[in-house]
């Protein structure tokens, strides 16, 4: 019996790529008869020496970004993996189901996505409940950690910690993996780093809240660096979705009335396709630290709320890559040019 | 209750000692608390310590021992303490702050080791 998995290898994307990261579909793992944490020992194994941050997909099911955005697919388990050695306590996580309530409807506005034919019955998964982050308990992180490598924010932000490497992948880059589309690669830059703390208020999110609430809510800023937010993860490569895929499924949130710095978060990527889409931005929401780091990127209210000639749904997406903001020295590469499909003995 | 715990520098000197109970000459380092100056370890975990250097020294190819004490949890949480000093050396004013730090784990030093034994106890595995 063999494991497909797919992998990123170290010094993909022209060299761009600093270590390796893997990717296992689900319905593989169930095809394999393995339990997902099996599964990734079985490409531990087959690394032999070498090391991986190893996710763990569910392409029928939905998650959502750090500004609130759901996207199709879901990481449902992560690990760290090196000399085939998973750390029996750090070195996997399973991540929840949650299940649908109105009540997350009613305290996460954002989830109202979840409502409509594009994602309606689709299992969620965002975060660890507290049973699946077991001795994680005096932890801030979502992450596991074996050897060198650790594999962190539910399998969005990978490291070697030994060469104090790093790569950042937005969940609408991982879709494009595991379909085999197009991604772009480069430095996250100012703006994906100030963009990456504009996150929303959940239970159990894929990087803040628990058994309570995230503290942080859409229009203000987890990062609250002031000045520095825009520094924080501007030199870390990035694996992102083709803009014109990030535009689609943000105007999916605008298109039911979801109001950036209200019920979505405030990055720069999300205001900017609210303007050029003419969609209300609620500017007096956003707090005044995540102004400072807005302002800092060039997004400022002024800019926000100047008259633009508004954009239909057609014309926002073919014109993403001149709206949001974001991303240096990036290039586009088509998934199968830098994405190996590797299968392992089980 | 004073030997429930060890003070940091007996420590240093009992298992450097246990290192040698066998043979002067076996080489020995210890590193992993290089920041930690002044501290108590738990003393029944300092004899097992202690008996076990004792017992891997026994092996005849082996000629130096190296002891690391590593963090159970990679992910270690800290607090920043940011000290705004006055001319006169006192300290006027301090902000707190976390830091997490996550670090390389155990498997770091298991790499190519043909025999581990684990002893570790209320460890999940």
């Amino acid at each position: 019996m063999k494991l497909k998995y797919r992998i990123i290898p170290k010094g993909a994307a022209d060299g761009t790529v600093p270590l390796n990261w893997a990717f296992i579909d689900k319905k593989d793992i169930l095809e394999a008869g393995l339990t997902d944490l099996e599964a990734c020992k079985v490409i531990g194994k087959d690394l032999g020496e070498d090391c991986a941050a190893v996710n763990v997909m569910d392409m029928d099911a939905i998650t959502v970004t750090s500004d609130g955005i759901i996207a199709n697919g879901a990481v449902v388990g992560v690990a760290s993996v090196d000399h085939g050695m998973i750390n029996p306590s750090y070195g996997y996580l399973n991540i929840s189901e949650i299940p649908y309530s109105d009540q997350m409807i009613q305290e996460e506005p954002h989830m109202r996505l979840w409502l409509t034919d594009f994602y309606k019955g689709k299992k969620l998964f965002r975060g660890p409940s507290r049973a699946d982050r077991g001795n994680r308990s005096p932890n801030n992180e979502n992450m596991t950690m074996s050897g060198r490598i650790a594999n962190n924010n539910c399998g969005s932000e990978v490291m070697n910690m030994v060469e104090m490497t790093e790569i950042l992948a937005p969940f609408f880059g991982q879709y494009e993996i595991m379909t085999g589309g197009e991604v772009i690669i480069g430095l996250a830059g100012p703006v994906v780093s100030v963009g990456i703390g504009m996150v929303v208020s959940e239970r159990h999110g894929r990087v803040f809240g628990g058994d309570n609430l995230g503290s942080y809510r859409a229009g203000m800023t987890a990062h609250n660096s002031g000045i520095y937010a825009k520094t924080v993860k501007q030199d870390y490569p990035a694996i992102a979705a083709p803009k014109n895929v990030l535009a689609e499924y943000t105007l999916r949130a605008l298109d039911i009335g979801l109001i950036p710095g209200r019920h979505i978060g405030s990055s720069p990527a999300v205001l900017c396709l609210a303007k050029a889409y003419g969609k209300e931005i609620d500017c007096d929401n956003i707090a005044s630290r995540a102004w400072i780091e807005l302002e800092s990127v060039g997004i400022t209210r002024e800019f926000l709320e100047s008259p633009s000639k508004v954009m239909t749904r057609e014309e926002v997406i073919a014109n993403a890559d001149k709206i949001i903001p974001g991303m240096e020295d990036a290039k586009k590469y088509a998934v199968a040019d830098i994405c190996e499909i590797r299968y392992a003995e089980v | 209750m004073k030997f429930m715990h060890t003070r940091l520098p007996d420590f240093y000197t009992k298992i450097e000692a246990a290192a040698k109970k066998r043979n002067p000459e076996t080489g020995f380092s210890v590193s992993g608390l290089e920041n930690v100056k002044t501290a108590k370890l738990a003393s029944l975990r300092v004899g097992r310590v202690e008996d076990e250097i004792s017992e891997i020294t026994e092996d005849d190819d082996i000629k130096k021992v190296e002891v690391v004490l590593t963090t159970d949890n990679p992910e270690t949480l800290y607090t920043v303490v940011i000290k705004g000093i006055q001319e006169d050396g006192t300290c006027k004013k301090v902000i707190l702050e976390n830091m997490m730090l996550s670090a390389p784990t155990v498997e770091t030093h298991l790499f190519g080791v043909k025999e581990v034994i684990d002893r570790r106890t209320n460890i999940k595995k």
